[in-house]
């Protein structure tokens, strides 16, 4: 499949004949090997669910976080290679801090997003002030939150590109919990009955058993805001869903 | 900018601008939105105090009135801190605010005492706040008041000699218990169970000391931090208004009283009557 | 320029001598004055439009008002110079903010972003008294006030500039009504706001030298901002 690109997918400052940048989209195809994460905003709220592979018993799973707080009304799911993720996820919060700095509101979701949007897309940037990574960054990061126009969530990929969406599925299970996804989804769903359909496609797309130690589940709603579920409360609503 | 480039000007050499065309000035402006918020422009005359600011006209000195004049106190007892403070701003001789918000919420286990210069103090803790939260998000716990402190003075430390003006209190609550620390604009920061800042602090002073016992009820804690700065209001023309009552305790601070300084007068005054 | 400061500040460094200690005159003081009142729905804010320098008078036709968006005006008065230079730069971040984050700016972030604009210069400040009037969420008359470096409180009604210490005494009389015993007089209307502006200019053109020749007003309500021209004394 990849045969032809050869010649045009070393460096990411070059376009292929055909108009494309094949290390952009061979980040974009990094993110497929990563664990499934995804998200559903409902009119309550928004939902985060990940899975978290333990690859082994000596693993300690609480290590691996896959879920971050960016702020108060702010979530966000990253699937890919963590460590890129880390940088990604600081700056959201370093942005939505300075936005609170400067103007005393929150920062709406998008903000955050497009701000984030912004460090993604400076890969290769030789003239930027030598904070830009010379590739894409391999992570798709579910951005989730809660501000004045209500439950939002956006997706956000490799090449900086984002949109917003009612439910996204990202990583290895993307492309069946999606097409999962757009059958329960309708925009009456209430948040325990999203939970529900998040579970329920998770495990249908996990290799492994789902239990409560690899999964990671946040809510984010705009009376609590960002809030992650403890592992008696992801037992208990695993226990919901049917086997 | 050329030009700049060419002499190998320092970036914020000329005032903070690079240039007065407007392209330029909306770059230095776009950089308020990036980290570099805590990275104050310093001027060539920043650290010469024998340069005077003079209006180009008359010549007379410019006094930029800067809001000041202050009594605030915070000690510690068997039952956490009290945190008591006056509520008014004077610039020169006028009484610029009766209202101020001397106790500044940092978050729910931090507050910040505000006495010198106004905009320094709020906006040095707002900056803090920001810090604060950074660190809460980056390591999953709360920041302890050393830290936060140590934050504070790092910064003041930077900018010594500059001219900010800033003696504040830094009260919270962590694994270590209360903490009470108290820092200033020539970044010193120490450790105590006392302290007061502002002109009204000698005779706010003068009431704890005499008064203070380890083992007061929280009720007695709060009665001495209201009485000692409400003595201060008295004494003190720079320090009035509403006397502010805040307790930090171990589920973090709680707002005690705001009273009027006139209520208190007549309050003790009735009190002595009897 | 900085050259040439450099040097001015490298001179007064070495100079011993105490008699000769050269000023540096980066500003000018152009008087003005400005007032604002909040009520339940509307928030109205004067300024005179003189601009003096000493006893001369250089305009009687400057406004210190600037309309930033629906909702928020601006009052600006002192050094006209860094006046001009803080309100188009205010301009300017403001465009960043619309573009950054697709919708207009409230009148509480317009507060705290002055407040920030303001001590940014913490060391060579804006030499200005600022207000911002506006509507916050609720549609609630705010008005803010700053000095020069930036601290800024919100108040239900404000005067600052040159006869801001004789409006403000005013103001606090019929409006803060502190300490006073007679009955609480009805709610304010945005009318009667306007009288106690209007009063509040004339009387203040009376005594101060640097108040006079046009009372400019903006009202803002919900509908959106309305402007009024009102005349004063000249002399």
């Amino acid at each position: 499949m990849f045969l032809t690109r050869s010649e045009y997918d070393r460096g990411v400052n070059t376009f292929s004949p055909e108009g494309r940048l094949f290390q952009v989209e061979y980040a974009i195809e990094a993110i497929k090997l990563g664990t499934t994460a995804i998200g559903i905003a409902t009119l309550e709220g928004v939902i985060l669910a990940v899975e978290k592979r333990v690859t082994s018993p000596l693993m300690e799973p609480a290590t691996t976080e896959k879920i971050a707080e960016i702020d108060a009304h702010i979530g966000c799911a990253c699937s890919g290679l963590m460590a890129d993720s880390r940088t990604l996820v600081d700056r959201a919060r370093v942005e939505a801090q300075n936005h609170w700095f400067l103007y005393n509101e929150n920062m709406s979701v998008e903000s955050v997003t497009q701000s984030v949007s912004n460090l993604a897309i400076q890969f290769g940037d030789s003239d930027s002030d030598g904070n830009a990574m010379s590739r894409p960054f391999g992570v798709a990061i579910l951005f989730a939150g809660c501000d004045e126009d209500g439950p939002q969530l956006f997706y956000m990929d490799p090449s900086g590109t984002y949109v917003q969406c009612d439910a996204k599925a990202i990583g290895s299970g993307c492309e069946g919990a999606q097409q999962a996804l757009q059958e329960a989804y309708s925009k009456s769903l209430s948040l325990t009955a999203a939970l529900k359909v998040l579970l329920t496609i998770l495990k249908q797309v996990m290799e492994e058993k789902l239990n409560s130690s690899n999964v990671e589940v946040a809510i984010i709603t705009p009376a609590a805001g960002y809030r992650m579920l403890s592992k008696e409360e992801i037992e208990n609503a695993i226990k919901e869903i049917p086997a | 900018m050329a030009l700049q480039e060419l002499l190998q000007l320092e970036k914020h050499a000329s005032f903070g601008l690079k240039s007065v065309d407007d392209v330029e000035l909306s770059e230095e402006i776009e950089e308020l939105n990036s980290e570099k918020l805590t990275q104050l422009p310093i001027t060539p005359f920043t650290m010469n105090k024998n340069v005077q600011l003079r209006d180009s006209n008359t010549g007379r000195h410019i006094h930029i009135n800067m809001e000041k004049g202050t009594t605030t106190l915070a000690f510690k007892y068997q039952g956490g801190v009290v945190i008591a403070v006056d509520s008014r701003a004077t610039g020169g001789d006028f009484i610029f605010s009766g209202s101020v918000k001397k106790i500044i919420e940092i978050n729910k286990y931090l507050l910040g005492t505000m006495a010198g210069g106004a905009a320094d103090c709020s906006y040095w803790h707002r900056s803090l706040t920001v810090r604060c939260r950074m660190y809460e998000l980056r390591n999953k716990e709360r920041i302890s008041v050393a830290a936060a402190s140590k934050l504070l003075a790092n910064i003041l430390y930077n900018y010594k000699g500059m001219g900010l003006s800033m003696g504040t209190m830094i009260i919270g609550w962590d694994k270590r218990g209360p903490g009470l620390y108290y820092v200033d604009d020539s970044g010193s920061r120490y450790s105590g169970d006392l302290f007061s800042a502002g002109s009204g602090s000698p005779f706010a002073f003068g009431v704890v000391d005499t008064h203070w016992k380890y083992d007061m009820t929280d009720e007695e804690a709060y009665e001495l931090g209201r009485r000692a700065v409400y003595q201060a209001t008295y004494r003190d023309a720079a320090s009035g208004g509403i006397v502010r009552v805040y307790g930090m305790k171990p589920t973090g601070w709680v707002k005690i009283s705001e009273q009027d300084c006139k209520v208190l007068h007549y309050k003790y005054a009735d009190e002595k009557m009897v | 320029m900085f050259k040439e400061m450099q040097s001015l500040a490298n001179a007064q460094m070495t100079d011993a001598s105490p008699h000769k200690v050269a000023g540096f005159y980066p500003y000018a003081d152009n008087g003005g004055t400005l007032a604002a009142i909040a009520g339940d729905g509307f928030v109205v804010i004067g300024g005179d439009t003189r601009l003096t320098t000493g006893y001369q008078i250089y305009s009687r036709e400057a406004s210190k008002l600037t309309k930033l968006t629906d909702k928020t005006i601006i009052g600006s008065c002192g050094c006209w110079c860094d006046s001009l230079t803080f309100t188009k730069g205010l301009h300017i971040r403001l465009q960043y903010y619309l573009y950054e984050n697709n919708k207009p700016i409230s009148t509480n972030a317009t507060a705290q972003l002055v407040s920030n604009m303001l001590y940014q210069k913490r060391f060579f400040p804006y030499y200005v008294s600022t207000i911002v009037a506006g509507l916050d969420a609720d549609n609630q008359g705010a008005v803010y006030s700053y000095d020069p470096v930036g601290s800024t409180e919100r108040h239900r009604y404000r005067a600052q500039g040159t006869a801001g210490s004789l409006i403000q005494p005013f103001l606090d009389c019929v409006l803060g009504r502190g300490n006073q015993t007679a009955p609480e007089p009805e709610k304010l209307t945005k009318e009667q706001a306007m009288i106690y502006l209007k009063d509040a200019f004339m009387s203040a053109a009376e005594r101060e030298i640097g108040c006079g020749d046009f009372l400019q007003i903006m009202i803002v309500t919900p509908q959106g901002v309305e402007e009024e021209r009102f005349k004063l004394r000249k002399d």
